[in-house]
């Protein structure tokens, strides 16, 4: 490839930046955009907490154009890398008020009593702020989900929740208002241009291609390249085990694969989509799969994670990767010129490991349209509700044929060194009645099938019991009425 | 950007994210990086420090180890056990060995990687239950005695004895431990700290740089949160930074990384508690024996007045008339435990707690009304197990109050015929106490200092010797010097907290700092409302139409002076003070303040340690799913006790937040060492601390009205770390939601924290345990 473009352009407020990676750059790409706006005079009013997007004190809102409209999300600044910035408006704390006027978020959070000791304030405060622009007739849970990911330790919430409560009023127009279409007319222009970008710096070649084929040809020609979407997972190598990236290829700006579509008898999702975004799809679709997704991270981390990132990722746990199971859903794999679907079941092969071929990318997931007569439930047990990873998760789907079981599939994470089927339990209860006894049964069988481990999120027994119990609550929940 | 311009309310510069934490200051020309290397493993001989290949890295500018510390090598408090850099031995996976500076974190880490650190292990102690097996005592036991317990024991009409364990806690403020330190001309030395206590921050860099205390200048703006965590803890990161840049000549800011910071620093105790207890028939406690067994970590640090602290709560808000308390603490390989919120109050009380509810279980009876018939009463005056009187206990108007606010006790019968009807789904209720000394126990803390000067504009500038942690304590001091002398909120800027204004102070801790510092800054407004008051005469006289002869009664309010008598007449706050100024006299003043008739005498454990107590009541409801044992809260009511509140608003938010941390430290707040002493939770990623999903659906929380407490600044009361004990509620409503699995009929097994996985072995285990039998 001859001289592709090396500089992104991004708005930082209504300032227009350009920044360059030019070979021998001292900078990398993978610099956060945390780091890069705390280093800058007078933006340290984003604050560091914990650099794994668990807490939220880094929070920032990227404005991303929609036809003239913008749109604003809340993401964790300290997992971003400053390429994903190309095209968007970065807003942190120090763009709410004007003029020393304090936006209404800040000013209902002053009021509230909503900020002790400060520190996570600026995060509270933009996530309110995306909030009251994205949803400003939420209901207490979706505040409560808006918040999940900005930890609070001093206030216990209530004030913050009092301030959000105040905060989203419909028709509240702040200044942000008045230049939306000239910044979504500028950041469509920057959007524009489509040529691959190729960012450098003394140790890192990072690669941004606009399509699927320039991002199969990258893969073919960089196989040893570290293959990045939202980078949620990816990112915390570097933040937390300081590991250094050497070629990068960034998927998160191909279009073709963040669609989600109805596709014949599939549901068609692209690899690329934001966990938001299917979440919002499938909340009254599949219930099961919105359900799950409510309690998969926080708004900030599924705003830029996507779900080919958590199938590729192939962690143990994967919480989507049991339902998607259940499901009968399948892996669409394509590299130049050629495309394949395997059975998730299959894609997944072991500890963190998939089918993908070094020159293959993960395009798409395709689940099956759920039929009337098979009933899906899925199940996500931590140690906390939400926000945090499974210490198990399962999913059960079957099909009744006269009171009996006719079909079964039944999927768990955190069980086994990768989310897998239960075969074993499965063909056991095929043919049996639908009757507490038969998933009693079923709880027996899963301590052959499993052997799970204990770690800093439970002991194995616990992992066991659950893991039955599970099955029994499932029964209880679609059950028939009794008289 | 945004104008710079006065902050009315103290958290305008939060909300605007203009608030500036240590790493948020401007740095000094050419700073550098301090980065902190730490043993990785628990307890080893240190056979050498191989630092040569670590030097060459490019951006590094030095590197020390023990040998160079040109101080004292020590960074313990109380006792001096704690090494600031292990020489010999390291006791602790996270103790310090070596600090590097280097031009940027990433050359920090380099060299890191570089150091070879060749160890030789020694057996590591990683339990408390090992420690307490081999009898490591970090110092000789202590015991609280009073009445005759064995033969209360042996007379009891029925027994219970038992065991309960109570977990770490990991403080997560929002701000790793950061500091700056900035060297200047000669010796000195300037520390920009994220420390509750200045002071002593001082001290320690002072002794580790072997200067004294007037070379080293400390300064704290503020903490984004603290918790007890910086009590002690911060002292490390100033020294370690203040060494560095001693050796450099520039300055060194030191920030920890969570995980670092969460692997390094300490927690709350976990407590190994043995107990028993003597009742009547109708639940009355005749004699309590208990054992609190902490677990200090590798060092005393503060260990041994939260020891204290626990002993002297161990009774709650019971009386007892027989009662033994012994205290240990033990010694293990793991982080030095330290200051917490309750600081060994909850450990304390969870035990007694759980008496209490074991006898209601037992007698199948409400525990309310267990704990209210063996509540402390005012007439005749209860004493305490160390022969302090108690008066103006408000335990009967919280529960009257409460009981009726909350509707405890039909929710208790709506909740018996939800449980009936429910056979997967049980919840659970309870209510429990708070009662909690206020003052330090080292009764010579119980001091403080402020400094107030008046400009001759007419604006304030005020110090004292409490820091800002999110507690509120700068707008209450705000709010008392604006009442004071009448003036509106701008007119009154609280300085940083800083050692070179007010000197020898103690720690933001025991919820004093209101109480302490609020008192030192009445002493010097009196001194300074004294020396206007003649001024203020002077400029009245001069008014046309002034015509009011002495005595003169002077009034500071809305920005004006006046006498009483005549508000038509007046003068404005500014004129007054020009006029001072012009005639000589001076506008500055110190405070200073001691809390009367305090003491406690550790030898014999009776004494008055407490100036006044504090007292709440809680009462929560759940909901457990007995399938996987989660759990929610579905309703907390709270009655809390603060006195005349000097900012209803600050101590609301001081009871909901406590409330939230114990439900964390009672619930999901799990944190686990392996065998070898690696912390197996060091980050949010596995330490899970309340989000806001946690809130209970209905949560009403409300300040216990009329009840003025004489003697205090405004008669208000301290309010930092009581309420935190109030979540014990819903520890004991998971367990009453439990218990209901068997109808109540079995005591179920119960620690603390009560994660989901505890609650399912619990669960589990009443199936096959024995029933309750009445003796």
């Amino acid at each position: 490839m001859t001289s592709l473009p090396h500089q992104i352009e991004f708005l930082f407020g209504h300032e227009k930046v350009t920044l360059s990676f030019a070979p021998g750059n001292a900078m990398p790409p993978t610099t956060t955009v945390l780091n890069y706006l705390r280093a800058l005079p007078g933006f340290t009013g984003t604050k560091e907490g914990c650099a794994e997007g668990d807490c939220g004190a880094c929070t920032v809102v990227l404005a991303v154009p929609e036809g003239t409209r913008l749109k604003y999300l809340a993401v964790d600044s300290c997992l971003i890398f400053l390429p994903m910035l190309h095209g968007c408006q970065l807003l942190s704390i120090e763009h709410l008020s004007e003029h020393g006027q304090l936006h209404p978020v800040q000013q209902h959070l002053l009021e509230s009593g909503g900020s002790q000791c400060g520190f996570c304030t600026p995060g509270v405060a933009m996530s309110l702020f995306a909030l009251s622009k994205t949803n400003p007739t939420a209901t207490d849970r979706e505040i409560k989900e808006a918040l999940t990911g900005n930890l609070c330790r001093c206030t216990g919430y209530r004030p913050i929740l009092e301030a959000a409560h105040s905060s989203v009023i419909p028709a509240q127009p702040d200044h942000f208002c008045v230049c939306e279409a000239e910044v979504a007319s500028t950041l469509n222009h920057i959007r524009a241009g489509r040529i691959t970008l190729q960012l450098e710096s003394i140790r890192q070649c990072y690669y941004k291609p606009f399509s699927l084929e320039k991002a199969l040809r990258l893969r073919k020609e960089f196989p040893e390249a570290t293959l990045i979407n939202g980078a949620s997972d990816v990112a915390l190598r570097q933040t937390k085990k300081h590991e250094q990236f050497h070629q990068i290829i960034d998927l998160s700006s191909i279009e073709e694969l963040q669609d989600i579509r109805q596709e014949g008898q599939y549901f068609w999702i692209g690899a690329g989509a934001r966990m938001e975004a299917v979440k919002i799809y499938f909340e009254n679709l599949i219930p099961s799969l919105g359900n799950m997704l409510h309690r998969f991270g926080s708004r900030q981390i599924r705003n830029v994670a996507t779900l080919g990132g958590n199938v590729c990722s192939a962690s143990p746990i994967g919480d989507s990767l049991p339902l998607l199971m259940a499901l009968g859903s399948y892996a669409v794999i394509n590299s130049l010129g050629i495309s394949r679907e395997i059975m998730l079941d299959d894609f997944i092969t072991g500890y963190r490991q998939t089918d993908l071929h070094s020159d293959e990318l993960l395009t798409a997931i395709k689940i099956p349209i759920p039929q009337p007569d098979w009933i899906t439930r899925s199940y996500k047990i931590s140690k906390r509700q939400h926000l945090d990873i499974s210490t198990l998760s399962a999913a059960v789907s079957l099909k009744l044929s006269d009171g009996s079981i006719a079909d079964i599939r039944i999927a768990y994470g955190g069980m086994d060194a990768r989310p897998r089927r239960a075969p074993l339990v499965e063909n056991c209860l095929i043919g049996k009645p639908l009757a507490e006894e038969t998933f009693a049964l079923g709880g027996q069988i899963l301590q052959q099938e499993f052997t799970p481990i204990a770690d800093a999120r439970s002991g194995s027994a616990y992992r066991q019991m659950a893991a039955a119990n599970l099955l029994v609550r499932y029964y209880h929940e679609i059950k028939p009425h009794s008289e | 950007m945004n104008p710079r311009k006065p902050f009315t309310e103290l958290s305008h510069s939060h909300v605007s994210g203009q608030s500036l934490f240590v790493d948020d200051l401007v740095l000094p020309h050419a700073s550098l990086v301090g980065r902190v290397v730490y043993s990785k493993q628990a307890h080893a001989l240190i056979r050498e420090i191989g630092l040569t290949k670590a030097l060459e890295t490019p951006g590094v500018v030095c590197i020390l180890t023990a040998a160079d510390i040109p101080g004292t090598n020590n960074m313990g408090p109380v006792v001096h056990d704690e090494p600031c850099l292990a020489r010999d031995e390291v006791n602790c996976i996270g103790q310090a060995i070596a600090l590097i500076a280097a031009n940027s974190f990433e050359a920090a880490l380099n060299a890191e990687k570089k150091i070879i650190l060749d160890l030789e292990p020694l057996e590591a102690i990683t339990t408390l239950e090992a420690a307490i097996a081999k009898g490591l005592l970090i110092a000789p036991e202590r015991k609280i005695e009073s009445g005759d317990v064995e033969t209360a024991l042996a007379k009891g009409t029925q027994m219970i004895e038992g065991e309960l364990a109570t977990g770490a806690q990991e403080h997560w403020y929002l701000e790793t431990q950061a500091a700056l330190a900035v060297p200047g001309e000669g010796h000195e030395m300037k520390v920009f700290a994220s420390s509750q206590n200045p002071s002593e921050t001082q001290a320690i860099v002072a002794e580790v740089l072997g200067i004294d205390k007037n070379a080293v200048e400390v300064e704290v703006k503020r903490m984004g949160g603290a918790f007890g965590g910086k009590e002690t803890q911060a002292n490390h990161v100033a020294a370690w930074a203040s060494l560095l840049a001693n050796a450099c000549g520039k300055a060194v800011s030191i920030r920890l990384c969570r995980d670092d910071d969460q692997i390094m620093t300490g927690k709350r105790h976990r407590f190994l508690s043995r107990y028993q207890a003597a009742f009547d028939s109708q639940g009355v406690i005749q004699a309590y024996s208990v054992e609190l067994n902490a677990d200090a970590g590798c060092a005393t640090d503060l260990s041994l007045a939260i020891l204290e602290r626990a002993m002297l709560h161990a009774e709650n808000a019971y009386y007892i008339p027989n009662v033994r308390i012994t205290g240990r603490a033990y010694r293990t390989n793991l982080p030095s435990n330290t200051a917490f919120r309750g600081f060994g109050g909850p450990q304390g009380i969870a035990v007694i707690e759980t008496v209490i509810d074991r006898i209601a279980r037992t007698l199948h009876a409400d525990p309310a009304l267990i704990r209210q018939r063996n509540f402390y009463r005012d007439a005749p005056a209860h004493t305490t197990p160390y022969g302090a009187v108690i008066k103006h206990n408000h335990l009967a108007v919280l529960l009257n109050q409460l009981t009726q606010s909350s509707g405890y006790f039909s929710r208790r019968q709506s909740i018996a015929e939800f449980n009936q009807e429910h056979a997967l789904i049980k919840r659970g209720i309870a209510l429990t106490p708070v009662k909690f000394g206020i003052s330090f126990t080292t009764s010579f803390l119980n001091q403080a200092g402020a400094l107030v000067h008046i400009y001759n504009d007419g604006s304030l500038r005020v110090n004292h010797g409490g820091t800002e942690m999110g507690q509120g304590l700068h707008a209450k001091m705000q709010g008392i010097v604006c009442s004071e002398l009448g003036l509106p909120p701008e007119k009154v800027l609280i300085d940083a907290t800083n050692t070179s204004r007010v000197p020898n102070t103690s720690a933001t801790a025991a919820s004093s700092g209101s109480d302490l510092n609020g008192m030192a800054l009445m002493d010097a407004i009196a001194k300074l409302k004294e020396r206007l008051q003649p001024v203020a005469i002077n400029l009245l006289n001069a008014l046309e139409g002034f015509a009011l002869k002495g005595p003169y009664s002077i009034q500071f309010a809305d920005g004006q002076v006046f006498d009483a008598r005549d508000r038509g007449h007046f003068v404005s706050f500014g004129d007054i003070a020009r006029q001072a100024y012009l005639q000589q006299i001076s506008l500055s003043a110190t405070g200073y303040y001691r809390t009367p008739g305090i003491m406690f005498d550790r030898q014999t454990g009776k004494g008055n340690p407490f100036y006044y107590y504090a007292y709440g009541m809680a009462v929560a409801e759940v909901e457990t799913d007995t399938l996987s044992g989660e759990y929610k809260v579905l309703r907390a009511d709270i009655l809390h006790d603060t006195g005349r509140s000097l900012n209803p608003k600050v101590d609301l938010g001081q009871v909901e937040g406590a409330f939230m941390q114990g439900i964390g430290w009672c619930t999901t707040e799990e944190i686990k060492w392996d065998t070898e002493g690696h912390l197996m939770t060091p980050s949010p990623d596995t330490y899970k601390i309340p989000t806001i999903n946690e809130l209970p659906e209905i949560f009403r929380v409300a300040l216990l009205e009329n009840q003025p407490n004489p003697g205090t600044v405004g008669q208000s009361k301290a309010v930092g770390e009581p309420p935190f004990m109030l979540a014990l509620s819903v520890w004991l409503a998971i367990k009453d939601s439990i218990s209901a699995v068997a109808d109540h009929q079995y005591e179920p097994p119960f620690s603390l924290p009560a994660t989901p996985e505890q609650v399912l072995y619990s669960i589990t285990a009443l199936k096959t345990q024995k029933k309750i039998t009445i003796q």
